[in-house]
């Protein structure tokens, strides 16, 4: 297809012809990832080789502190006066040496690091009365793949001892002075600041956030359960089993409810966001419109909402729509109904009320939003919109609507995000009841995958679901963020508002 | 920065290294205590007569924390290490404690005292297979109608009482969508839902009649209830509006003697169709976590029987009105003459003892319940009834550990 053809299709077909391509392009897109991942892997192989025949050249050439530092990290820069730099080559070789070969070896890293493979043999005992606790698989797993974090590190430092040997040689060689360790502890507040700045986060980013993470990711591929719970028991790996139990449609399995469940939860991130969005819009369009009074008024009321905090309003509204609450109450009161409403025992009452509650909470925030993004338009684009005789809608179709979701895209794209994972709304209303026999795995008719996993990891203990189930989390959203991206207008038109 | 990580992991491997007391006489360390919040300064005044009674303890610490009985279970499995020494916790959770190693046996001397001095509910809610594992301390986990004399004029059938409060235009609470409530109807229509467990807390065996006549006559009596215009699904008075009448238990007594005030009355449940409405009669109990120290283990275990004994559990009636599990204590004048228990005696001669049962049973209950409440088997014929309640059991079987 032409560019020109292209430009003829209709909006909704343009739509269509750019979904259709993504799916066209997305083998490409994968074999190309693929050869990008081929092509690291080929260049870290290859750098691995470089590495080794430096050190052999290194070891070949040097001389004798040099080849002593390959055994005794730091040896060369002390010798050579860098005291500061062998000192903490060599404290770090020491502390690394402690805890790999500690002398109780319960504790060491060469423990952890033996039983990774099988997460713990020895079963907890008693001794008389006494308890006398085996292997802890939650220890050894943990402690394991810090062990790796660790011994990664230690290689990378080792190379970097051998390295700072040669350089030394060299510069020595042309006739020039090394680095004292007061330059050193200089050169850290000035041209190497950067590196003091970033230690402590990224120390901190590797201890909270990717260790966590890979931790959990293990998790998945073993039973860890509420009847695998160390230290009393043993947890063990076990393969792709969690992530059969989770997808696939056997009558034991969950695939039903997940699917089930996803589909729910992409119906509400769809409903939460753009009924939002464009309510919203309007209310503040409304709100906006020359000749309203009290402007102001009509804002501080929408906002009143966001000043309540959210745990409390929503754990109200949900009293209020319950069977005994005030509204249900008031209805059979005035005689309008004989029996309640079914707001919270009914799956598709619950679903739609708890969508419409959500308006409620959302349209003060997008109202805001809207309202400063409204008031950037050029009044004159209107203005000649007019003289054109564009009446309301065209100009709101033409106008109003591009600029907003060019401005807003991302927006929308982070809260469709964060709604599929809006946990608060979800648990406070209605905790992801009602419940069905049709379901398996305790989920509710309105749970979230995000709720779910709450359920799974609180109340039933079931960690390696919970695991499975926080990874596909993160493959739906994923997937989605990158389809949409790259169809929403602040990326593909860049220029089109500036 | 790897030297700092690895600084940190020196210092953490450090710590690790625990260092065992030596045994001696007594005990002088700390012992951490959960309880329910309105029992935290009646259990630390009984500790201080503990220690008083016994000197080699007086130097122990005993940290007393609120934590409810269905918290202490949860966070005993979460965590055992961090867990409390002493923890209370109600039947229910005993299998799934057992199985996640969050408790020790009884100890043999106390185990024989015990069954000697409790009633034989309670004995057996503490039993699994041929081991004792926790200290009865309560015996009044059960529930019962608690009703306003002024609209309810004879709270002997749930037809009567329906009826009056339809016309009075006043809420009957029921938390059909529960398991433990749910039973009133099934067990009462003579179905039977037990596990058999074995001495590790493992559920073997599964005995259920749900899938019977019987069965679809009490999911019948259920689905009309539910139809009821007075139905609320719920068993808590202080959430309760409009209430007329409500199937609850002794710990709501206070709240419900507050809300009927001078109309409060208390009853066994009614009949339905002339059929007498059963349950679960259920016990709270002490438990005491595994120990590596042989001299803490036995401090445990002297607290956890003191704490349970005859004495103290006359006591903790009159503090905080829990009915006592020992058998010389119900006899005491004061706790006969309660009505709430009186009316819970009553209903408790309808009642099985409550076992476990798998901690997925109660979100399988709670599913039946709601599809009651959703109205989906409104229009069902018997046949469809049927295939549920099989599917019910079918599920439930699937709980059991293999």
């Amino acid at each position: 297809m032409t560019d020109l053809e292209y430009l003829k299709l209709s909006k909704p077909a343009k739509l269509i012809f750019r979904i259709h391509q993504f799916f066209k392009n997305l083998p490409g897109m994968a074999w190309n990832g693929l050869k990008g991942l081929g092509l690291a892997i080929a260049r870290l192989f290859g750098g691995l080789g470089k590495s080794v025949a430096d050190l052999v050249t290194t070891f070949k050439d040097g001389d004798w502190k040099t080849r002593l530092s390959y055994l005794i990290m730091g040896f060369g820069s002390a010798a050579r006066g860098q005291w500061g730099r062998g000192l903490l080559f060599f404290l770090f070789q020491t502390v690394f040496n402690v805890y790999m070969f500690m002398p109780n070896a319960a504790f060491s890293g060469c423990y952890y690091l033996g039983k990774l493979s099988t997460l713990g043999t020895v079963e907890t005992y008693k001794e008389g009365r006494r308890t006398v606790y085996g292997d802890n698989s939650f220890f050894i797993l943990l402690y394991g793949v810090l062990t790796i974090f660790f011994i990664l590190a230690f290689i990378y430092t080792w190379r970097l001892n051998v390295k700072q040997n040669r350089i030394s040689e060299q510069i020595l060689k042309s006739g020039h002075r090394l680095k004292s360790t007061r330059d050193d502890v200089k050169s850290l507040a000035d041209e190497q600041f950067h590196k003091t700045l970033l230690a402590l986060p990224t120390l901190g980013v590797l201890i909270f956030t990717a260790l966590p993470i890979l931790f959990m990711i293990l998790v998945a591929f073993t039973n860890f359960d509420s009847t695998h719970q160390p230290p009393g028991k043993l947890f063990t790996w076990v393969g792709w089993d969690n992530f059969h139990t989770l997808l696939s449609t056997d009558t034991a399995s969950y695939g039903n409810t997940f699917s089930q469940v996803l589909l729910w939860t992409l119906i509400w991130a769809f409903f939460a966001t753009f009924l939002n969005y464009f309510l919203g819009m309007l209310v503040a369009i409304m709100i906006n419109k020359k000749g309203i009074k009290l402007k102001k008024m009509w804002r501080t009321i929408l906002v009143m909402t966001i000043a309540i905090p959210q745990f409390v309003s929503l754990l109200y509204v949900s009293k209020m729509f319950a069977a005994d609450g005030l509204i249900n109450g008031a209805l059979m009161r005035w005689g309008w109904i004989s029996s309640p409403l079914p707001f919270w025992t009914d799956p598709h009452w619950a679903r739609v009320t708890i969508i419409v509650i959500n308006v409620w909470i959302g349209i003060p925030y997008l109202m805001l939003i809207a309202t400063g993004i409204l008031m950037n338009i050029p009044a004159d684009l209107y203005e000649s919109a007019r003289i054109d005789g564009a009446n309301a809608f065209q100009m709101y179709q033409k106008i109003t609507l591009p600029y907003m979701l060019f401005v807003t895209g991302p927006y929308l794209l982070t809260s469709f995000t964060g709604n599929i994972n809006n946990f608060n709304v979800i648990f406070l209303l209605s905790g992801g009841k009602p419940l069905s026999l049709e379901l398996s795995g305790n989920a509710g008719y309105t749970d979230l995958l995000i709720t779910w996993l709450y359920k799974m990891t609180v109340n039933d203990t079931n960690y390696k679901l919970a695991a499975v189930m926080g990874i596909l989390v993160f493959v739906v959203t994923a997937v989605i963020n990158l389809i949409v991206y790259n169809m929403i207008p602040s990326v593909k038109n860049e220029e089109d508002f500036q | 920065m790897k030297k700092v990580l690895a600084m940190v992991l020196a210092a953490v491997m450090l710590l690790s290294v625990a260092s065992f007391a030596a045994a001696e006489e007594g005990f002088s360390g700390e012992i951490k205590i959960w309880v329910a919040e309105n029992t935290v300064d009646f259990t630390s005044q009984q500790v201080e007569a503990f220690k008083a009674a016994h000197p080699e303890y007086a130097n122990m610490t005993v940290k007393i924390e609120p934590v409810g009985e269905g918290d202490a279970a949860s966070n005993m499995i979460t965590d055992v290490e961090a867990g409390a020494d002493i923890f209370s916790f109600a039947q229910d959770q005993l299998a799934r404690l057992v199985a996640a190693g969050a408790l020790e046996t009884v100890e043999e001397n106390n185990a024989e005292a015990v069954k000697a001095e409790n009633d034989a509910g309670s004995v057996a809610a503490v039993t699994l297979g041929d081991t004792m594992y926790a200290y009865p301390m309560t015996s009044d986990n059960g529930y019962f109608l608690y009703y306003d004399k002024s609209v309810v004029s004879d709270p002997s059938t749930l037809e009567g009482i329906l009826a009056d409060l339809e016309a009075a235009g006043k809420n009957f609470y029921f938390e059909i969508n529960s398991g433990w409530y749910q039973t009133a109807f099934f067990f009462g229509y003579g179905c039977e839902l037990t596990f058999d467990t074995d001495d590790e807390g493992n559920l073997v065996k599964m005995n259920a009649s749900y899938a019977s006549d019987n069965g679809v006559a009490a999911l019948k009596a259920i689905i009309k209830l539910t139809q009821s215009p007075a139905f609320v699904n719920g068993s808590s008075v202080s959430n309760a509006t409009n209430l007329g009448a409500i199937v609850d238990g002794t710990w709501d007594a206070g709240a419900a003697k507050d809300a009927f005030g001078e109309n409060y009355a208390a009853a066994k449940l009614p009949t339905v169709d002339g059929v007498q409405l059963g349950g679960f009669g259920g016990f709270k109990m002490l438990g005491v976590k595994p120990q590596i120290d042989d001299a803490k283990l036995a401090a445990c275990d002297a607290l956890a029987a003191y704490l349970t004994s005859e004495e103290v559990q006359i006591a903790r009636y009159n503090a905080v009105g829990w009915g006592p599990s020992n058998l010389n204590a119900q006899k005491n004048e004061a706790v006969q003459a309660d009505e709430a228990l009186a009316a819970l005696g009553a209903q408790l001669a309808f009642c099985a003892p409550q076992g476990q049962y798998p901690g997925d049973y109660w979100s399988l209950a709670t599913a039946l319940g709601d599809d009651v409440i959703a109205g989906k088997y409104n229009d069902a014929d018997d046949a469809a009834l049927l295939e549920v309640l099989k599917n019910f059991e079918a599920t439930c079987e699937s709980y059991l550990n293999k």
